[in-house]
C-alpha cells in the first residue's frame, strides 16, 4: 500500500536509509514547522540529513479521521507539568507529535509579523529588539507564502501591506459575525484569511471542502503541514525522516564541538546519531528540555547555555475566547476555524495604558472543545451544560490573539519526574505580568463589545493561552541570548536552534509563518556557509542571498499578487 | 450499575426516556456514515458499538463515580437503550494511562485525583446528609457537587487541602464532556453534522442546514424543577477565573 498524504498526493518511496554507523553532515531534531522546511532545503542543497521525529510518520488516509476525539495522537500528549499563577495547558492546547509537528493541527491562520515586532524595545521601551529586521525576513515571507501556499485577500492593510497567491475562502456564519461586529464598530476587517489553506488545488493537494477540522489534521490535504508540503521533497532529494525516534542526548566531542544525538527507537533502544552538525527544532518545550538534559562537563547548565536563558522567556499569546449566542443559527462547525480577523489593535496605542497589542480572529470550537468553552466561560455542569449545548448551533467564537511580552520568569525547566525512557520531563512556569494583564482585559473587552455589535443576545468568555515561543531566543549579544539571528548557539558552532523557541518576542501574530520563514532563511544561511559550518569555528554573520531555486514543486510563481 | 437505579423524582415526566433529546428531531449523523472516509466509519461505529470494560475502578469505586457522572451530565431524559456510557471511557483513558499532555504542579496524577476525589464526595455525603452518595436523592447529590463547582465544598474535606477543588472539577467535567459530545447521539442532539470526508460542507453562511442535517425546532425545554445546575444568569462564578481553555482554538 503506499503511504498517503491526503488523497492525491503519496509518499516518494524508497527513501533514503543511513546506515547506522553512518555520519551525516545535519541531523535535525523534531520535524514539524521549522524542521520540515530545513530537511527539504539542506536536501535539495545536496547534504546528507537525517531528522529525528519522536512521533510517528503519518499516514493521512489511513492514521487521521474526520473526529475530533479520534485526533488525540495528534498531540503531544506525553507528561510535562505547568504551573506558575497562570498555567498554561500544553497537549492539544499547543504541542504537536509526528512528523508535520505543530503543523499538522494548526489553525493555519498565517500572518506575518509586523515590522515594529522586530523592534518593541526600541519602540515602545518594553521586551527586546530582535537582531535582524522585518525587511531581512520579508523575501522569505513571500516564498514561504507561495511554497505554503497562503490564501488571503488581495490586499492586508496592516504591517507591511500585502497581498496573498491564492484568493479567500467563502465567509462561514463565524466570519459573518467578526466581519458584521467590526464594520458596525468602524474596525477594518479582512475575510477568507490569511490562512494557509488551498482555496483552489495545488499541485496533488485539492482544495478546501469547508469541513472544520483544521486542527484535527486535515485528511483532504488543503491545509498546509510540512508533512505534505515540505517533507515529500526532502525525501525525494536523498533526506532520511527517522520517525519515532525520541532524541535524548546531544553528545559532544572532546573538541567542544557537537558530535551527535542519542536517541530512543520506538521499542526503547537506544541509538547514536554521528553528524557533522546538529539542528534542534524541537518547539518551545522540548528544544530546551534536550539542551538541558544534555548537561555534561563544561555545561553543567545544559547545552548553549552558558548564558543562563536558556529555557526563559518563553511566551504563549493571550488567547481569550469570546463566544456570543444569537438568535439566529450560525452553525460554527463549518468552514475553516480560521478565515476572518482584524488587526486593527496590533500597534502599541499611547491612549492605551499599556505596550503592544492583540488581533482579533475567528475560532471554531468542534463539540467537545465548546463544551470545555462553555465550562470555564459560563460554569457550566449538569442540566445548565446540557441545555447550553443544546444551544450549540447558535454560538459563534471570536478570539483575541495578544501579545505577552518575553519575562526571564516564565520558563522551561527540568521536572522530578521522568518520561517513559526515564528522562526527565519539563516542568512549565507562566505568570502574567501588569502589562500583560492590562493588554487582556483590553481585549477581551474590545472582543466582548464586537460580538455585542454584532447582534449577539448573550456574551462570555473565557480565559486562554495560545502557541508557544521562546525559551531559546536569538540575540547579538551572547550573555543575554542562546543563538545570534540565524540561529547558531552562541556556545557552540555546529549546534543551531531553530524552531518557535527562537522568537525574542511574538507580536500578535500566529508564529507558524513566521517560524517557517525563519527556517528557510537559516537554510539559506547554511548553504552559502558550506563546509565551514562543519570545519570551522568562524561565526560569518553575512546575510545570505535568498534561493528561490530550492522551493518544492509547483511553487514557482513571480510574485505575491497584491493591489494598492 | 445505571442511573435509573437512582430516584429520578426530580426530573419531569416531559422530557423522560427520549430517544433523542434536542431540538434536531429526525436528524442522524449515524445514517449519514455512509459517505464518511473508512477510518472514520471505524473509529465512530466503535464509539457507539463497543463499550470499553471496567478494568481501572474497583466495582464499588465504579457505582459511586457512575453516580457522580449522572449527575455531572444526567441523562434522565435519554432511554436507557439511547444513554451515552461516559465512565467506560474515562476508565479506558485512566487505566491505559493515555495523558492529555500535562499536569498541574499542585496536582496528582489522573489516576489518583479520581480516587481521592470520588472518596472525598463520598465521605462529604456520609458528613452532610448520613448516607452515601449512592443513595443520596439526586438533589442532594446535586448539592453536594454544587458546593464543588462554587469552589466553596460543603462540607469541607480534607482532599481539598490537597487537591485545589476547581482543578479536580475541570478535570472531571472536561472527561465528561470528552465522552459525551464525542458521541454520535450527542452529535444528533446539538444538531451537529459530524465528520465530513470526503463530501464536505456546502451551505456555510446563514446557519444553513445542509440537505441531510436538519433544521432546527425549538421546544420549551425544561429541566428538572428541583435541579440546582441551571447555569446562574450572570455565567460563571469568580471562583472559576481559574479555569482556563484546555481546548486548542487557535
Amino acid at each position: 500500500m503506499p503511504h498517503r498524504l491526503g488523497p492525491m498526493q503519496t509518499l516518494p518511496l524508497p527513501m533514503h536509509r543511513f546506515a547506522e554507523t553512518e555520519t551525516v553532515d545535519y541531523c535535525i531534531v523534531g520535524v514539524g514547522s521549522a524542521g520540515g522546511v530545513l530537511v527539504q532545503r539542506l536536501a535539495r542543497a545536496g547534504f546528507r540529513v537525517v531528522a529525528l521525529e519522536a512521533g510517528p510518520f503519518w499516514d493521512t488516509e489511513n492514521d487521521w479521521v474526520s473526529d475530533e476525539k479520534g485526533s488525540h495522537n495528534l498531540y503531544w500528549n506525553d507528561l510535562r507539568i505547568t504551573g506558575g499563577t497562570h498555567p498554561l495547558a500544553l497537549g492539544a492546547n499547543n504541542s504537536g507529535k509526528g512528523v508535520g509537528g505543530g503543523s499538522v493541527h494548526w489553525a493555519a491562520f498565517a500572518p506575518r509579523f509586523h515590522p515594529s515586532d522586530f523592534r518593541v524595545y526600541t519602540q515602545d521601551g518594553v521586551g527586546v529588539d530582535w537582531p535582524m529586521s522585518y525587511w531581512d525576513l520579508k523575501p522569505y515571507y513571500e516564498l514561504l507564502e507561495r511554497e505554503i501556499p497562503v490564501a488571503g485577500p488581495a490586499w492586508f492593510p496592516w504591517g507591511d501591506p500585502h497581498g496573498h497567491p491564492y484568493g479567500p475562502h467563502p465567509l462561514g456564519g463565524v466570519g459573518d459575525v467578526l466581519v458584521r461586529g467590526c464594520t458596525r464598530l468602524g474596525i477594518r476587517t479582512v475575510a477568507g484569511g490569511p490562512v494557509a489553506i488551498l482555496s483552489a488545488s495545488h499541485g496533488d493537494r485539492p482544495h478546501c471542502i469547508y469541513r472544520g477540522f483544521c486542527i484535527q489534521g486535515c485528511k483532504v490535504g488543503a491545509k498546509a503541514s510540512t508533512l505534505i508540503t515540505h517533507v515529500p521533497d526532502a525525501i525525494k532529494h536523498g533526506a532520511e525522516i527517522r520517525s519515532h525516534s525520541m532524541a535524548s542526548r546531544i553528545m559532544l566531542r572532546k573538541d567542544g564541538r557537537v558530535d551527535g544525538v542519542m536517541y530512543f527507537d520506538r521499542d526503547g533502544g537506544e541509538h547514536f546519531q554521528r553528524s557533522r552538525a546538529v539542528i534542534v527544532s524541537g518547539y518551545a518545550i522540548e528544544t530546551p528540555r534536550l539542551l538541558l538534559n544534555s548537561a555534561c562537563s563544561g555545561h553543567w547548565q545544559g547545552l548553549a547555555n552558558s548564558s543562563g536563558t536558556l529555557g526563559k522567556y518563553l511566551m504563549a499569546q493571550a488567547g481569550n475566547v469570546v463566544a456570543g449566542r444569537f438568535d439566529e443559527l450560525i452553525r460554527l462547525y463549518k468552514a475553516p476555524p480560521a478565515h476572518a480577523l482584524s488587526e486593527e489593535f496590533y500597534e502599541t496605542d499611547k491612549r492605551r495604558d499599556f505596550a503592544r497589542g492583540f488581533a482579533v480572529q475567528t475560532v471554531g470550537p468542534l463539540p467537545i472543545a465548546f463544551a470545555k468553552q462553555m465550562i470555564a466561560a459560563m460554569g457550566a455542569w449538569g442540566w445548565g451544560l446540557r441545555r447550553v449545548m443544546m444551544d450549540y448551533n447558535h454560538w459563534a467564537t471570536l478570539g483575541v490573539l495578544g501579545e505577552i511580552l518575553p519575562w526571564e520568569d516564565n520558563r522551561v525547566e527540568l521536572a522530578k519526574e521522568k518520561d517513559q525512557h526515564g528522562l526527565p520531563v519539563a516542568k512549565v512556569t507562566f505568570n502574567l505580568h501588569d502589562n500583560d494583564k492590562k493588554l487582556i482585559e483590553f481585549g477581551k473587552n474590545k472582543v466582548m463589545e464586537i460580538m455585542w455589535a454584532a447582534g449577539a443576545q448573550q456574551v462570555v468568555q473565557e480565559s486562554r493561552f495560545a502557541h508557544l515561543v521562546g525559551a531559546a531566543r536569538m540575540g547579538s549579544d551572547p550573555s543575554t541570548s542562546v543563538v545570534d539571528k540565524f540561529g547558531r548557539t552562541h556556545d557552540i558552532p555546529n549546534l543551531f536552534i531553530c524552531d518557535g523557541s527562537i522568537l525574542p518576542t511574538q507580536g500578535s501574530a500566529n508564529p507558524g509563518l513566521t517560524i517557517q520563514a525563519l527556517a528557510a532563511r537559516t537554510a539559506d544561511y547554511l548553504i552559502r556557509q558550506g563546509d565551514s559550518i562543519f570545519l570551522s569555528n568562524q561565526r560569518d554573520l553575512t546575510e545570505p542571498e535568498i534561493r528561490y531555486d530550492l522551493s518544492p514543486p509547483y511553487t514557482n510563481f513571480k510574485g505575491n499578487p497584491r493591489i494598492a | 450499575m445505571s442511573r435509573k437505579s437512582f430516584p429520578i423524582r426530580s426530573s419531569g415526566d416531559e422530557i423522560r426516556d427520549l430517544d433523542q433529546p434536542g431540538y434536531y428531531a429526525g436528524f442522524s449523523t449515524m445514517a449519514q456514515r455512509k459517505y464518511w472516509d473508512q477510518t472514520t466509519q471505524d473509529v465512530v461505529s466503535d464509539r457507539v458499538q463497543e463499550t470499553p470494560s471496567i478494568q481501572f475502578f474497583s466495582a464499588q469505586e465504579a457505582t459511586l463515580l457512575t453516580a457522580i457522572i449522572d449527575r455531572v451530565i444526567p441523562q434522565d431524559d435519554r432511554s436507557a437503550a439511547r444513554t451515552i456510557p461516559i465512565l467506560p471511557f474515562i476508565e479506558e483513558r485512566l487505566y491505559s494511562n493515555l495523558l492529555n499532555g500535562f499536569r498541574y504542579e499542585d496536582m496528582p496524577t489522573d489516576q489518583e485525583a479520581y480516587r481521592l476525589g470520588s472518596a472525598a464526595i463520598d465521605e462529604m455525603a456520609r458528613t452532610r446528609f448520613e448516607q452515601s452518595f449512592v443513595d443520596l436523592s439526586v438533589n442532594r447529590q446535586e448539592l453536594i457537587l454544587k458546593s464543588l463547582h462554587d469552589g466553596k465544598p460543603d462540607p469541607e474535606h480534607a482532599t481539598w487541602q490537597r487537591m485545589p477543588v476547581h482543578r479536580f472539577w475541570g478535570l472531571l467535567l472536561e472527561d465528561c464532556v470528552t465522552a459525551y459530545y464525542s458521541h454520535p447521539w450527542a452529535w444528533d442532539e446539538i444538531g451537529y453534522g459530524g465528520p465530513a470526508y470526503p463530501r464536505g460542507y456546502m451551505r456555510l453562511e446563514n446557519g444553513l442546514a445542509e440537505p441531510w442535517e436538519k433544521t432546527e425546532q425549538r421546544y420549551d425545554w425544561k429541566p428538572p424543577a428541583d435541579s440546582v445546575s441551571e447555569i446562574d444568569a450572570q455565567g460563571a462564578p469568580l471562583e472559576h477565573e481559574p479555569l482556563q481553555g484546555h481546548g486548542g482554538t487557535h
